[in-house]
């Protein structure tokens, strides 16, 4: 049976949560705003250095305003992976970041979550890490679904991670 | 946006039922939403149903029946959002598909609508915070060009007149006075771009205060005979005679406003007659409004020129003879502005421009009372001419002090090329005053001053009288000069007869403590 994973991107509007996901999956972007409602659903099969493949189900879910707990729980249940998006240029999309963690921490006790900036492009790669990390913001990757960097070498540390 | 579970039961959504046997495949479906085929793996069909194999894996059907809202299903050309929920039964799951996609569209442009103003909030927000720290970089950009560049006009200035006092020849004269007038042009470029950065930052502060206004209108009559005459072109003036004498506003920007127009009018006029009129438009109480109207019969301007006439570095004249920098007007218009009041232009080409200016003013209703004159000084009698040292570390700067002071036949004058040397300067010599550039190395002027002030008990180093000079001719500068402790302030370039009255003066009231 062909390898499935269930991968779930989560975190506040606008952080560019559907812009990853459509990075990830058709190599496009777009500067157009546009609003996910619910969660779309699509999957990518990726190859695994030990030659298996990987098919992973990326689920794009709307965002939150205030709290990761405003997310319908049954759209996290079976997941493999989270990936939570915050927008490197605006400071209320991770301000709750660590309490957020917590709660997937306590409520999916085996899912491992992963931390990407988004909108790199947007700021310096370096003042901003720093910021972050004096705000006690840790984070797993910084990335640019515009400009693509860090985005598809992220997904394919993430599929290694989840098949170990 | 909260999405509830079980919408089915208060709209009529098209529904799909799926029965699936325990291995995923398609028993029983309707075609009412999808065209999806008996036997078909459901897996397949759409990555969201690979949810159901999870489920079994981890045993998440606990509850028997999940809900799943507001879920993009795409086959084909079919997309939908639908609610799904699946139901373990016995020897089956039945998924029902509940399409609610225009409901879902709707709450979609709403949700859209809310999220897109928060973003619009905060990039607005962002786009202030770069535009304002632009702003601060320009003003401080601007500030410390213009240090940079009054220095060295200081000296071309200074030398100028030092130049036009030596025997000359004809051609000679000549050319120091193209070399004055363009160091003056330059000069005025700078106090425009300083103006005009100080005014559109906020930190231009309108001053109301007492003036004669039939002396500032007077002014422009003597301004302005010189080249009347000698463009043979009439100046006419017609003010009121019911405006009072003294009114309260900000003298300084208002004949800054006017003498721009009037400028201008005199520039662009080669025939004909230039008329400047002040009526009242209204008095009520204290406060009164004034009509300012400078008519010219000069090449006037183009009708589609004219929206554009208030903007920065515009120039509609292309002939090189007539000077401008391109800021007048707009500074013109921005100080208007300021003083709350409204700036209107007519014009024709080849006949002329008409300005018309409405300014607000205060009056007192008491009794006025005439304006103190500048106090005339005198150096005290001495037998000995009096010390000078001149703090500056710029040489050419040094040369053209000591080359003003030693005309005199007064001073004598010393050279110190930082705040260290002046230290040493002064306790090995007595000095009548000291002449202080603020910006030198080691210890600055504001510094050196300090220590003078504040370190020696000896009242002849201590109470030295001393002037500050700089490039940054602003009132923060002389603010900060009287609060180091230095008893006056001249900016750069200065005048001669300026340079030589503050000294006179800050000795003469030295003499008389």
């Amino acid at each position: 049976m062909k390898l499935s994973k269930k991968v779930v991107l989560l975190g506040h509007f606008g952080v560019g949560k559907t812009s990853l996901f459509r990075r990830f999956i058709d190599n496009e972007f777009s500067e157009e705003y546009k609003v996910t409602l619910g969660v779309q659903i699509k999957k990518k099969t990726v190859q695994l250095p030990d030659g298996r493949e990987l098919s992973m189900i990326i689920w794009d879910t709307e965002g939150h305003s205030n709290s990761i707990e405003d997310t319908r729980k049954s759209y996290l249940l079976g997941s493999h992976a989270f990936i939570y998006v915050f927008d490197v240029t605006r400071p209320e999309t991770y301000r709750t970041l660590n309490q957020d963690l917590e709660y997937l921490k306590e409520n999916y006790t085996k899912v491992p979550a992963k931390i990407l900036g988004n909108k790199l492009d947007l700021v310096n790669e370096k003042e901003i890490s720093n910021h972050l990390t004096s705000q006690n913001i840790y984070f797993d990757c910084l990335a640019s679904a515009k400009t693509n960097k860090n985005v598809q070498d992220f997904f394919s540390d993430l599929a290694k991670e989840i098949t170990k | 946006m909260t999405i509830h579970p079980n919408n089915h039961l208060q709209f009529n959504p098209q529904i799909q039922v799926i029965n699936l046997d325990n291995g995923g495949f398609i028993k029983k479906t309707d075609k009412n939403i999808f065209d999806w085929s008996k036997g078909s793996l459901i897996f397949e069909v759409h990555p969201f149903f690979e949810v159901l194999r999870n489920f079994e894996e981890n045993n998440l059907f606990e509850k028997k029946t999940l809900n799943f809202p507001c879920i993009h299903i795409e086959d084909g050309k079919v997309e939908k959002i639908c609610d799904i929920t699946f139901t373990l039964e016995e020897q089956e799951v039945v998924i029902i598909l509940f399409d609610y996609t225009t409901k879902y569209r709707d709450l979609n442009q709403i949700a859209q609508q809310k999220n897109e103003s928060i973003l619009l909030a905060r990039e607005l927000e962002l786009k202030n915070k770069y535009l304002l720290e632009k702003e601060e970089f320009k003003n401080s950009f601007i500030a410390n060009i213009n240090h940079e560049i009054r220095t060295p006009l200081t000296s071309i200035l200074g030398f100028v007149e030092v130049l036009e006092k030596t025997k000359l020849t004809f051609e000679q004269e000549e050319l120091a006075r193209i070399i004055k007038r363009e160091s003056q042009h330059l000069n005025a470029l700078i106090d425009d771009m300083i103006d005009l950065s100080k005014i559109e930052s906020g930190k231009l502060k309108v001053v109301e205060e007492r003036f004669s206004f039939y002396n500032l209108m007077n002014g422009f009559k003597e301004s302005y005979s010189k080249i009347t005459e000698e463009k043979q072109i009439i100046f006419e003036t017609n003010i009121d005679p019911n405006i009072q004498e003294y009114l309260i506003g900000d003298s300084t920007r208002i004949y800054q406003i006017l003498n721009n127009i009037l400028t201008n009018a005199f520039k662009f006029t080669e025939e004909g007659k230039i008329v400047f009129s002040v009526t009242k438009n209204y008095q009520r109480t204290n406060k009164l409004s004034l009509n300012f109207k400078i008519e010219d019969t000069g090449i006037g301007i183009l009708e589609e020129n004219i929206p554009y006439l208030f903007e920065r570095f515009t120039r509609f004249n292309t002939d090189k003879r007539v000077s401008g920098t391109g800021l007048g007007l707009a500074i013109v218009k921005n100080l208007v502005d300021l003083l709350n009041g409204e700036i209107k232009v007519n014009s024709a080409p080849e006949k002329g421009t008409s300005f018309n200016i409405k300014l607000p003013f205060k009056f007192e209703i008491t009794k006025a009372t005439p304006k103190r004159k500048k106090k005339k000084y005198t150096l005290p009698k001495s037998t000995t001419k009096f010390r000078i040292l001149v703090v500056e570390d710029e040489e050419i700067t040094q040369y053209l002090i000591m080359k003003i002071l030693i005309s005199q036949g007064t001073f004598f004058v010393d050279i110190a090329i930082n705040g260290e040397e002046a230290i040493k300067y002064i306790e090995r010599r007595k000095y009548d005053l000291i002449l202080m550039d603020l910006n030198i190395s080691k210890i600055d002027g504001y510094q050196t001053t300090k220590i003078i002030r504040n370190n020696y008990g000896d009242k002849f180093i201590s109470e030295i009288p001393i002037i500050g000079f700089s490039g940054k001719s602003n009132d923060i500068t002389r603010d900060k000069c009287i609060r180091s402790g230095m008893d006056d302030f001249i900016p750069k370039p200065f005048e001669q007869e300026e340079l030589i009255y503050k000294i006179t003066k800050q000795i003469a009231k030295k003499a008389t403590d």
